[in-house]
């Protein structure tokens, strides 16, 4: 790790930090002014915020929407229920326990571990499943994946009954449940853990491309991104997470029950998450405490304490309930990003810390001096037929990497299902893709991209949320390959070259629609291709900023050592840019040469404006 | 019939159009070219409700349609065949053409897909069929009788030719033609220039999101310039 | 061989419930692209309303209908009060969305009425058993697979003979082309929700004669099933959410009757893991409906 990113690194802690200390200072000064009924609120509060932490580390990054977690929860409370309670105890609880459990005489901390590897390994399992669901952000195939993995585990601890004692009482470490105090450290200590854990991984290269897949897995995909990894990854730390805090809630409480992890705490818990902001780690806390704070306070006026009759109707037990569920349900309707959308108090704080000018950046490998051999992109006689419709008929087109062809024709040519096929989006029903003689046939999206063909998307699909200097850094974060050939000091040449670097640090959404459309250029060149492919580049463009584009094209991919392969209807910016130029008419190649050759040509003209 | 008057349509954040105004006489057909990303097809879905405007007015006679309902836009008498067919594919070709006619009272809606089937006899072979499996020509022809059945005053249709082999869209200009003759009035948006200019009263010519040329199709036809339209000028590079 | 025929009926039985309300959820994902997690709550109502009824002295002939127009009726108004607002919103927004109205109408009961169960009488017959052909059956099941069916073939005849249902048809596959056909999109949703909501009061009244109690949480399990079942079926497939709906029942029923005895109670656990099965193996269920993404 370079000097200048664990300062980075540092200074992000700060956040993280710093809430921890307002968060316990403040628990702490509300506690010494009530009795122990305040102390466990907050002691409760602190959990709850761990268990959150965890959930937010699944579900932000991924954009996966999971009623899972409360589920791994069950089981890591579970686990640890029975691992920490004493054999004496157990013995007059589960005294049929199988594997011959009831015998099991750890600590608490050797409990928690035991709790986090088996969790860990369910939800290894159960990430493979989403896998194969193909999971993506709001997905519904994974949503109901991991609401069944939470009646799954209900439904087992509701009835195994020689393992849980069932549903009615469950175990229990004493008869009043009186440890309270005792786990204190140990939930200071998780709960700065999961604080950091969370805010580091969002910065983490694992959490970017995981974010980058949330706000869209296919352009994720086209620059060499396998969501699935991310998403495990992110699976399996979020888990852990939640197993600690699920731990510690069970020894607090003393007890474990069924109805302990279940709808309702998935529905306190999301809400939590969901009204601070589930992108946001600070917004998680932020969420906590409006939550936990609001449902004390219904919790109090619904009360015996508060006696007002005429507003008798409304407060009665079940208000908390009311709280939360149209608290989620508002925010849902009027603000669904939360409370904090993904503001983090540390992003705050970096503004008034101030920057070092000599700024020392990665050396790029990519000079004069190591410019890649020549390389080639063949792709022969494809045919494609959509139902009965054939878009590409035996199309075929070439290309080196030191050359710039185009690829040109009317409306429903089949110019974009050419580029479909090539980058694997679209199945050929025959055909031959070479990329330096190794076939890319069949390779799922990413793969194609890190074999060096990388693509841009006629209707702009960039990775909203996140700003534009990190849209450029994810695609290059996305590939072995980009990281180890391209250094950080591309970036910033990439953002000169496309003219964006005053605007590095605006969201990808907020840009207009010329800088987006060079931003997806950016974005493509820094995943490191042999080839770009482009999607119509200049369409909505003005003439002024197409003509611009000649340039910006032809010199990013002159950075990176890459060829161009560009579909565009502009005839002067193809003119302009490309070396060859093929002409697509129903799904043929109808006419190939040079821009000049091929303005002349009588069958273009006719393709074109018809007539014969 | 229908006036559009300096309309300004964002598409997301593209001025897909920028103050573009034509207007169609009744019994008139209106064609609209131009290269692809010029703005005609937004320019369609504008005035048929699918886009809202940042400004101008769409008037259909002479009543302001501007950001209505695109259902409420079609029960005022202005129907579009779109962009790629969007036929029902899981339906048949005979609920197609009910659906056509949701707005008209259900004997009328009888009347209309007999005379929709006279104009268009395969469907009238294929009524039992799933729309999804009608040839690309068959489809064009369901999308036309089933805009047609909502007996609109005018009827929009955007590159009714795309996809079709040559022969199949000869198909599509004679019945543009013949729907002329019946007295339809007619704006459509047609890649193929020199054959619809044939057919249609008028063009318009588009070029990034602005009306660059218009007049008489006699007169567009015989202009130097409108290949220069489609694809830039070439001038800049002649050796 | 006998037994293996009285299990058929048994899981057609409970798999035609099971298909109404998938048949429920899948016509509302056509239109709007929402899985409702909140479809269970009609049941909750339906329950609380038979509840209610009973109190009042009514018998279950004229309970039912009723029981079917509430469910109705509670979808349209559910649809009005929230529904509405996150029209078109991201796929994650309406999963919360469909999961807050679950949580509010859960809540509203338990301030209302009560968090404990609510024990009604069920009808008196559906322990009876009936011969035919010399192998007895239950009442019941002929009961409600007779009525499942009736309805089924009513809803499918609405959905293919009237303009409602056609449209609906048009709608769920092509929003905007049916809006461009003079489709109204208040009114089709609306009849959306309407239809969805009498099908899950038909499944309701069955649930109830069955279970006899009503509870803030009484739509958890049917909501769970249908959403199961329409997944199996292939979201937004209208004869995938039935045949899901069946072979749920029938794999219920078959789970139950060869599990060893300490076992069973597990039927519900291993049931959901078949499906998680299914889903790594076949995401889109058994029909998959063709939707195809611009690129």
């Amino acid at each position: 790790m370079s000097k200048e990113l664990l300062q980075s690194r540092l200074i992000t802690l700060i956040g993280p930090i710093s809430i921890f200390a307002v968060l316990v200072l403040g628990g702490l000064l509300y506690a010494s002014f009530g009795g122990s009924a305040r102390d466990g609120l907050i002691t409760q509060m602190l959990i709850n915020a761990i268990i959150v932490l965890g959930i937010q580390i699944y579900v932000g990054n991924t954009g996966v929407l999971s009623f899972g977690h409360i589920g791994f929860g069950a089981i890591a409370g579970y686990a640890f229920a029975i691992c920490a309670i004493s054999p004496t105890r157990k013995n007059s609880q589960i005294p049929d326990a199988p594997f011959g459990l009831s015998e099991v005489d750890l600590t608490p901390f050797q409990s928690v571990l035991i709790s986090i590897l088996l969790t860990v390994i369910v939800a290894f399992i159960i990430g493979l499943g989403l896998a194969r669901s193909g999971a993506r952000s709001g997905s519904v195939a994974a949503t109901v994946i991991t609401l069944a993995l939470l009646f799954v585990v209900h439904e087992v601890a509701k009835n195994w009954i020689d393992l849980t004692r069932g549903g009615k009482t469950g175990l229990s470490f004493s008869p009043l449940g009186n440890v309270t105090l005792q786990g204190r450290g140990w939930i200071y200590i998780a709960l700065l853990l999961a604080m950091i854990t969370a805010r580091l991984f969002k910065e983490t290269r694992l959490g970017r491309l995981a974010q980058a897949a949330r706000e869209d897995d296919l352009a994720a995909r086209a620059v060499g991104i396998d969501p699935a990894v991310q998403q495990m990854v992110s699976l399996l730390l979020s888990v852990t997470i939640v197993s600690i805090g699920s731990s510690l809630r069970v020894f607090e409480l003393g007890s474990i029950n069924p109805r302990l992890f279940f709808f309702k705490f998935t529905l306190l818990t999301l809400t939590m998450l969901i009204v601070g902001g589930r992108n946001s780690v600070t917004g998680a806390i932020v969420g906590v405490v409006i939550i936990t704070a609001g449902s004390e306070f219904t919790r109090y006026l619904a009360g015996p304490s508060v006696d007002m009759a005429a507003l008798d109707w409304i407060l009665r037990s079940g208000l908390t309930d009311i709280f939360l569920g149209a608290s989620m349900l508002g925010f849902m309707i009027f603000k669904p990003a939360g409370l904090l959308g993904d503001w983090e108090l540390d992003n705050w704080l970096k503004k008034f810390i101030p920057k070092k000018e000599t700024e020392e950046r990665e050396q790029s490998r990519v000079g004069k001096d190591q410019i890649r051999d020549l390389q080639s992109l063949k792709v022969e006689g494809v045919v494609v037929d959509f139902g009965g419709f054939r878009a590409l008929d035996k199309a075929e087109i070439r290309a080196t990497t030191d050359e710039v062809v185009g690829l040109i024709g009317p409306n429903g040519a089949g110019k974009t299902t050419l580029l479909n096929v090539i980058t694997g989006v679209v199945e050929s029903n025959e055909g031959a893709l070479t990329v330096n003689g190794k076939s890319i046939e069949g390779l799922q999206p990413h793969m194609i991209a890190r074999a060096g063909l990388v693509r841009t998307f006629q209707n702009l699909r960039l990775f909203h949320l996140l700003s534009v200097r990190e849209n450029i850094e994810v695609a290059r974060l996305a590939s072995p390959d980009a990281k180890t050939r391209l250094g950080t000091d591309t970036i910033e040449q990439l953002l000169h070259l496309t003219g964006l670097n005053d605007l590095s640090n605006r969201r990808a959404r907020e840009l207009d629609y010329g800088n987006a459309r060079r931003l997806e250029l950016a974005r493509a060149a820094a995943a490191n291709p042999l080839f770009l492919l482009l999607d119509e580049p200049t369409s909505g463009m003005s003439d002024h900023e197409s003509e611009a584009m000649i340039h910006q094209v032809r010199s990013v991919a002159s950075l990176i050592g890459a060829g161009v392969v560009v579909i565009d209807h502009d005839l002067n910016f193809i003119t302009g840019i490309c070396d060859r130029v093929y002409v697509l008419d129903q799904g043929r190649i109808i006419s190939t040469g040079s821009p000049e050759e091929i303005s002349r040509d009588e069958k273009v003209r006719v393709a074109y404006l018809g007539g014969s | 019939m229908l006036e559009v008057e300096s309309l300004t349509t964002r598409y997301g954040s593209i001025s897909a159009l920028r103050d573009v105004g034509l207007s169609v006489g009744a019994g008139e057909v209106v064609c609209l070219i131009g290269p692809n990303g010029a703005g005609k097809t937004t320019l369609l879905s504008t005035i048929s409700g699918l886009l809202n405007p940042v400004s101008g007015s769409i008037r259909l006679e002479n009543e302001e349609i501007t950001s209505w309902s695109p259902d409420r836009i079609l029960r005022s008498g202005l129907a579009l065949v779109p962009e790629h067919r969007r036929i029902f594919g899981d339906l048949t070709v005979d609920e197609n053409l009910l659906v056509g006619g949701v707005t008209v009272a259900s004997a009328r809606r009888l009347e209309l897909k007999e005379e929709v089937i006279s104009l268009f006899p395969v469907l009238g072979e294929k009524l039992a069929t799933e729309a999804g499996y009608l040839s690309g020509g068959e489809a064009q022809q369901l999308a036309i009788g089933r805009a047609l059945m909502s007996e609109p005053k005018i009827l929009l249709m955007d590159e009714p030719a795309l996809g079709l082999a040559p022969v199949l869209a000869e198909v599509v200009f004679e019945l543009i033609d013949q729907l002329r003759q019946n007295g339809q009035t007619l704006l459509v948006v047609e890649q193929n220039a020199r054959r619809i200019l044939e057919v249609a009263d008028r063009g318009y010519v588009m070029r990034s999101g602005n009306i660059v040329i218009s007049g008489d199709s006699d007169e567009l036809i015989s202009r130097d310039d409108l290949f220069e339209t489609y694809i830039g000028k070439t001038d800049s590079n002649h050796d | 061989m006998t037994e293996l025929i009285q299990q058929i009926v048994d899981g057609l039985g409970r798999g035609g419930i099971y298909a109404l309300i998938a048949l429920g959820i899948a016509v509302i994902f056509g239109v709007m692209h929402l899985v409702n997690f909140a479809h269970g709550e009609l049941i909750t109502v339906s329950a609380y309303s038979a509840y209610g009824l009973f109190q009042a002295g009514w018998d279950w002939w004229l309970i039912a209908p009723a029981v079917i127009l509430i469910a109705g009726m509670t979808s349209v108004v559910i649809e009005f009060l929230a529904f509405r607002w996150v029209r078109g919103a991201p796929d994650f927004t309406m999963l919360m969305t469909s999961f807050g109205i679950h949580f509010v109408v859960q809540a509203l009961f338990v301030m209302y009425v009560s968090a404990n169960f609510r024990q009604f009488p069920r009808p008196d017959w559906i322990f009876n058993t009936v011969k035919i052909a010399g192998i007895s059956f239950e009442v019941f099941d002929v009961a409600v697979i007779f009525f499942t069916l009736l309805t089924l073939i009513a809803t499918f005849w609405i959905l293919q003979k009237t303009m409602f249902g056609i449209s609906l048809r048009a709608a769920a596959e092509d929003f905007d082309a049916a809006r461009l056909m003079g489709v109204r999109s208040d009114r089709i949703i609306r009849g959306a929700f309407a239809l969805s909501g009498l099908l899950a009061g038909v499944a309701a009244v069955f649930w109830l004669m069955r279970s006899g109690q009503a509870g803030p949480t009484a739509g958890l399990t049917p909501m769970l099933k249908g959403v199961l079942a329409a997944l199996i079926g292939g979201l937004g497939s209208l004869g995938g959410a039935v045949l899901g709906g069946v072979t749920l029942g029938l794999v219920e029923v078959m789970l139950i009757s060869r599990l060893p005895e300490g076992l069973v109670g597990l039927t519900d656990g291993i049931v959901f893991l078949l499906i998680a099965f299914l889903f790594v193996f076949r995401p889109q269920g058994f029909i998959s409906v063709r939707r195809a993404e611009r690129v």
